[in-house]
């Protein structure tokens, strides 16, 4: 005797509105969404680079607030629509297995990349979405490297996807969404609504799901966005990602024997708060955009980067070393690319919003530079170094 | 039409692949092991989880409703099912640290259930409006 699975068959689903019809709509979207994803993960990427060939721009200074924005908002958007997606496609999970090898082998290589498109997809919104809340539930990998490389799945399967439905994904938007052509024989029963109304259902959705969460980015919409990660209040008006105490650097960034060390070569100068204080101060207006997806925009006034290089002589067109007064961790040193060390905006700052700036903001300085993800806008800068 | 789907897949196949060397060229063996079982996990959650319970949310709404009330109740439940997806990570605070109070700072289950109730009201609404409209276009409630 055999156990078996009592698994359904696929005519036993019944429901006019599990149709390509309807499953071209949502995967037409879905897909847009998916390209606006991959394509805004590859500029964060890219603006990630230490040392980019191509040099990341500094301008506008609002450009990666919008790519990084889009980036999260529309992957909260694939949620609702992959989910739709998954269901109205449901019974092909149960279709009978072809007889002949050539048929047998086709129909396998298809079913696996639909497999791996399925998997990369949750896959990307799982880890995406939790990683957007800081909520990190896996024990090793690097969220990042993993997130990056399964994009690249996600879009190759994607694609391959599309070359195989190409004449259904036709056939469908050539005819209305209640044509029947495309139907599985046994798909005749109608729903409790309309397809019209499944698709306004998932638009409604996907619109609720973006307007619920778009705050994070979106000041405006903050007092709707219900399920954004965060408010948007925060010392100085600004949210903040790791505090000086989980950066532990409370002592350090207090004490009073901290300095500022410029470094060219065999030159080096040593600056106190104080003296940085005395130099010429300069204010910007400038975002401050977090890989996470949230940004918020603040009036930061400091130093002109530009005037430090200067105090040490580094010639325009010099890369340069940050390294933070946190002890360890991923980002305690950074590459600050030549374009964004000699653009004008760029600022060491002391203040936000007419304030100190406060400890987990980075004090006693920060690095503020535009179209910068606010992972590498280092906080309690204590070397700047000119590497050539 | 069929040299561009050949040309498409084969991109997507070199695509697909540059993906994969990329995860395994940049991780240790335990760090890729711990991806597939996420990879495999996601797949295994929706199809053995998530779509036979949305099956049966579809069986039992005839039972439940008057044919009238189902249209708005499946909208509905559609708009709040996949909302509260996208919400798990904030209902649950799973990321709040306890030195950040900029992060997960609003209250998200009230927010949430405060959206649920709107999408609820709304859907009652036309509900009641459909069952109304219903009785009368049948010549009202029998005596």
């Amino acid at each position: 005797m055999t156990a078996r699975l009592p698994l359904p068959r696929e005519a036993a689903f019944t429901s006019r509105l599990r149709s390509p019809a309807v499953a071209a709509r949502v995967g037409a979207v879905l897909g847009v969404c998916f390209a606006v994803c991959f394509v805004t993960g590859i500029i964060s990427h890219w603006a990630q680079l230490p040392r980019p060939a191509v040099p990341f721009p500094t301008s506008p200074a609002w450009g990666y607030r919008v790519t990084q924005g889009l980036h999260v908002t529309t992957g909260i958007a694939c949620v609702p629509l992959l989910l739709v997606k998954l269901w109205t496609v449901y019974p092909r999970l149960f279709a009978p297995v072809p007889k002949g090898a050539r048929r047998l082998l086709l129909t396998t290589l298809e079913r696996a990349s639909i497999g791996v498109l399925v998997a990369s997809a949750i896959f990307q919104l799982a880890t995406g979405l939790a990683n957007a809340a800081r909520w990190y539930p896996w024990e090793s990998f690097s969220f990042r490297t993993t997130h990056f490389a399964i994009a690249w799945v996600a879009i190759g399967a994607l694609l391959v996807h599309i070359a195989v439905k190409l004449p259904v994904i036709r056939a469908a938007f050539g005819a209305d969404v209640d044509d029947t052509a495309l139907d599985r024989p046994s798909a005749t029963v109608p729903g409790p609504v309309s397809r019209r109304w499944l698709l306004r259902s998932t638009w409604i959705a996907t619109g609720v799901a973006v307007v619920a969460t778009v705050g994070n980015t979106v000041p405006w919409l903050r007092g709707v966005s219900v399920l954004s990660v965060r408010s948007g209040d925060g010392p100085g008006g600004i949210p903040i990602n790791t505090s000086a105490r989980r950066a532990d650097v409370v002592a350090t960034a207090m004490s009073a024997s901290y300095r500022l060390v410029l470094v060219n070569g065999d030159r080096a100068v040593y600056l106190t708060r104080e003296d940085l204080l005395a130099m010429t101060q300069r204010s910007e207006k400038l975002p401050i955009a977090c890989v996470e997806g949230w940004s918020a925009s603040g009036t930061w006034s400091g130093v002109r980067f530009r005037d430090l290089l200067d105090l040490v002589d580094a010639p325009r067109g010099a890369h340069v070393r940050i390294t933070s007064l946190q002890p360890k961790g991923a980002y305690r040193r950074t590459d600050l690319p030549s374009n964004f060390a000699d653009d004008d905006r760029t600022l060491l700052a002391l203040g936000l919003n007419g304030e100190t700036l406060a400890p987990d903001h980075g004090y006693p300085a920060r690095l503020i530079a535009p179209n910068r993800p606010g992972v590498l806008q280092t906080k309690w800068v204590s070397r700047i170094e000119v590497v050539a | 039409m069929m040299p561009l789907r050949v040309l498409l897949g084969a991109l997507g196949v070199a695509v697909g692949l540059y993906g994969a060397w990329l995860l395994l060229d940049r991780q240790e063996t335990v760090q890729v092991v711990e991806v597939a079982v996420w990879f495999l996990v996601g797949v295994l959650v929706h199809d053995a989880v998530v779509a036979p319970l949305a099956l049966l949310a579809g069986a039992a709404l005839p039972r439940l409703l008057p044919v009238a009330a189902r249209g708005p109740a499946v909208v509905g439940l559609v708009v709040v099912t996949t909302v509260t997806v996208v919400a798990i990570p904030v209902l649950g605070r799973f990321g709040a640290l306890p030195d950040n109070l900029t992060l997960l700072d609003r209250p998200y289950v009230a927010g949430w259930a405060v959206l649920v109730g709107l999408i609820a009201a709304a859907a009652a609404a036309v509900a009641v409006r459909n069952v109304r409209q219903a009785s009368s276009a049948a010549g009202g409630p029998q005596a």
